[in-house]
């Protein structure tokens, strides 16, 4: 039997099958499998348990991928990127150092999901397999180097973040945002992917070497496919990122959303998503860079603007934090307009920081959010820092980080940035972008004077709230993330460095 | 076969366009959800007869094979889509995308 | 061509009637609107709510998991054609993709999605469900009384 099924294999007139390095494919695959093997687990034994296996296994996992990418880390800096998969994948410094951040943000996600669920009754393995399968997307996506790959990426990465987006099935907010995320989302994949279609057929190819290669060799007497395909892909980009004439959903799906989930997209999301737009515009098309500079341009002045002045207007804290993540997007947008070495790696300095950042702020307003997740107003802040000092000083931490101020990330995250735009001779953007800290500087002290003034109404509201509850692996996720900010913003050295040896080289200019 | 050859590949590129066309407009014009899943059908099957008609016009079979994992992502948006609807419908029967307002934006 | 041209005036004229009908009636019929007239049914009770419709959960779920399983057969029949030309090599990856699909196919039986029948296994496997449901809450009944007010999530 066994005999007959390899005679039949082994029939002449082989096709020439590629051949894969695993190796390269670990992050991917540890991540991926251990999903897998999550889902039909947690599926095969009882939901709830009083020991958060769930919760730990999802962090072995993560870890298992991190570890896996570590030594490739090394393997890539000292012998170049691998391209795996007739170089459908290429494994390099940026997709590493993205892939990294990516799964960090998994993690912190993961331990803020453990406490929700268990606070809104909602136990279950199914939102840490999401988590996971959503990052293999993402992973795929800054590993990409097909346009192909990428939009497979990109949909795995946003369908499970669509549902997740739906996790809390008894709050209608969180079936709205995920109707709004996944109508929007799919309308904008849509457009990246016509995008994709329209770069095919001016180009011949999907795979970004050869588009290089190709635009490298030929002179397009009529570019105007091309250009629409710039902008379709920017479209799909800036919706992901959440840019702002695409930014709309943001506010909605983020109040909406459970929080966890919302430390998630504005972290990992955004990571893989400025991962793409990377790899696509400043690398594939690097030398149309004078077509595309001035629509990044325009769209991150706009991105600016709109996250800093309409944040200030809000009165929920977790549209606030909407509206300073599409500002803090408006910044990674600085540094890819660029286009520059120094540009790329300031987006990555800004991308790694702003997830602990983004990711400890989340992890705030989910205890603060009590049971329900509807405790969001600026009210419901007042004298925090009475009830709960330790919490109060770590949101503080995060608010400060992210307006920039001295000895946390943020300022070098924001400093690389303005300097990439100096050198690029972007004048006018760096100001905007400084004008911008300064009007969302408003925002976030309007938080802290919430948390840390406002004694007198809060005394006669508190007997009536019971202290809040802190679980264990929130407590972790953002002691992480403190420490991150300030680390990072005493000794910038170790990631500044990293985020040196990431960056590829550029294709020079024509 | 003839009329592909006689024609050339720019009626198919604008019927594609075209088709992108009527299904971004419908998303953005109908309220009914059903219906704006399918406008996204409509636009990812014109994507993919853009990717035919490239990958014929190129004469490589990339394109075509392409369209494969679209349709599977297209199949898996609408299952995600249905899933989130009847998520909804069950607490709320009868809903439209006008009903889904509690919050402003 | 000419033998079409009776049925292409026919549908001209059939169109333009049609346009003309509409078009008279909305220039010389008087409009007269009240709140009664303009109301779907001129008599009997006023309808204060959509009337409560039975809503089939359990087909809408056969047939998403039917959808999402058929297309993957897409990825089958390529393989298919050339499977003797990519021997051993096209063998593990049509593996490695099946045993993906069945561990979700494992994961759908394990929570009950596939048994039919009356809907007891479904409402004690489904986390959804709070286990404090019964047909006394969960069942509607015609009126307002008893149902939570207004579009406010009830947090269970």
């Amino acid at each position: 039997m066994t005999s007959l099924l390899f005679a039949q294999l082994g029939t002449p007139h082989r096709i020439q099958t590629p051949s894969v390095a695993w190796s390269g494919l670990l992050p991917v695959l540890v991540l991926l499998g251990g999903a897998v093997v999550l889902m039909v687990v947690g599926a095969l034994l009882p939901r709830r348990s009083r020991h958060s296996w769930h919760l730990w296994l999802t962090l072995l996992i993560a870890a298992g991928s991190i570890g896996c990418a570590v030594p490739l880390w090394f393997r890539v800096r000292d012998h170049g990127p691998l391209s795996i998969l007739r170089d459908a994948v290429r494994v390099d410094g940026l997709a590493l150092f993205l892939g990294i951040v990516i799964v960090v943000g998994v993690m912190l996600a993961a331990l803020l999901t453990d406490g929700y669920l268990r606070r809104e009754e909602l136990e279950g393995p199914e939102p840490y397999v999401l988590l996971m399968l959503s990052a293999t997307g993402g992973l795929l996506m800054a590993s990409a180097n097909d346009l192909i790959v990428m939009f497979l990426g990109l949909e795995i990465l946003s369908l499970a973040v669509y549902v997740l987006a739906g996790l809390h099935v008894r709050r209608l907010r969180s079936g709205e945002a995920a109707m709004k995320y996944f109508v929007l989302g799919g309308f904008s994949s849509a457009f990246f992917l016509y995008g994709i279609a329209l770069a095919y057929g001016a180009t011949g190819s999907t795979n970004l070497t050869d588009i290089q290669r190709f635009l490298a060799t030929n002179t397009l007497t009529n570019n105007g496919l091309l250009l629409a395909s710039f902008a379709l892909l920017l479209v799909g980009f800036g919706f992901k990122v959440a840019a702002a004439p695409f930014h709309s959903w943001a506010p909605d799906v983020y109040e909406g959303s459970p929080s966890p989930v919302v430390s998630f997209m504005a972290s990992a999301v955004k990571a893989a998503a400025f991962a793409g737009l990377i790899r696509v515009f400043v690398y594939a098309f690097a030398l149309d860079r004078h077509d595309w500079q001035p629509i990044v341009y325009v769209v991150a002045v706009l991105t600016l603007l709109v996250g800093s002045v309409l944040a200030v207007v809000q009165t929920n804290v977790k549209r606030m934090l909407a509206y300073s993540s599409i500002n803090h997007a408006g910044f990674v947008l600085v540094g890819v307009q660029a286009a520059s070495d120094r540009g790329v790696r300031s987006a990555l300095f800004y991308l790694a920081t702003y997830t602990f950042m983004v990711a400890g702020s989340f992890g705030v307003v989910t205890i603060v959010g009590r049971r329900g997740d509807n405790r969001h107003q600026l009210d419901d802040y007042k004298g925090l820092a009475r009830t709960e000092p330790l919490l109060a000083f770590a949101f503080l931490v995060f608010l400060l980080a992210q307006a920039g101020v001295p000895f946390t990330s943020g300022l070098w995250a924001k400093f690389y940035v303005i300097g990439a735009a100096v050198e690029a001779r972007s004048f006018w953007l760096a100001l905007v972008a400084m004008l911008s800290t300064v009007i969302s500087a408003f925002l976030y002290l309007r938080i802290v004077l919430a948390m840390y003034g406002g004694a007198d109404e809060a005394d006669e509201a508190a007997p009536a709230v019971p202290r809040l509850r802190i679980p264990f692996a929130a407590r972790i996720a953002l002691v992480v993330s403190v420490v991150a900010t300030i680390g990072f913003g005493l000794v910038p050295g170790p990631l500044t460095h990293a985020s040196k040896t990431a960056v590829p080289k550029i294709a020079a200019g024509k | 076969m003839m009329l592909a050859s006689t024609l050339g590949p720019t009626p198919y590129l604008v019927l594609g366009a075209v088709l992108f066309t009527v299904g971004a407009v419908g998303l953005l014009v109908r309220r009914n959800p059903l219906v704006m899943f399918m406008c996204i059908e409509l636009m990812l099957n014109a994507t993919n007869l853009t990717f035919v008609t490239f990958a014929r016009q190129l004469d490589d079979v990339g394109g075509q094979v392409i369209v494969f994992f679209v349709l599977v992502v297209a199949a898996a948006e609408v299952v995600i889509g249905l899933g989130i609807i009847v998520g909804i419908l069950r607490r709320r029967p009868g809903a439209t995308a006008d009903d889904l307002r509690l919050m402003k934006g | 061509m000419g033998q079409y041209l009776p049925v292409v005036a026919m549908l001209v004229l059939a169109v333009v009637f049609a346009i003309l009908s509409f078009a008279a009636s909305k220039l010389l019929a008087p409009r007269r609107p009240s709140a009664a007239k303009s109301s779907p049914y001129e008599c009997g009770i006023v309808p204060s709510q959509e009337p409560p419709e039975r809503f089939p959960v359990r087909f809408y779920l056969v047939a998403m998991i039917f959808i999402v399983f058929d297309i993957e057969i897409i990825f089958m029949y390529p393989y298919a054609v050339i499977y003797r030309d990519l021997g051993a090599f096209g063998l593990v990856e049509v593996l490695t993709f099946a045993i993906a699909v069945f561990a979700s196919f494992v994961y759908l039986i394990a929570n009950g999605a596939l048994d039919w029948g009356p809907a007891k296994r479904l409402g004690r496997r489904d986390p959804q469900m709070s286990a404090t449901r019964t047909t006394t809450s969960t069942v509607r009944r015609v009126g307002l009384e008893g149902r939570p007010a207004g579009d406010e999530e009830v947090a269970a």
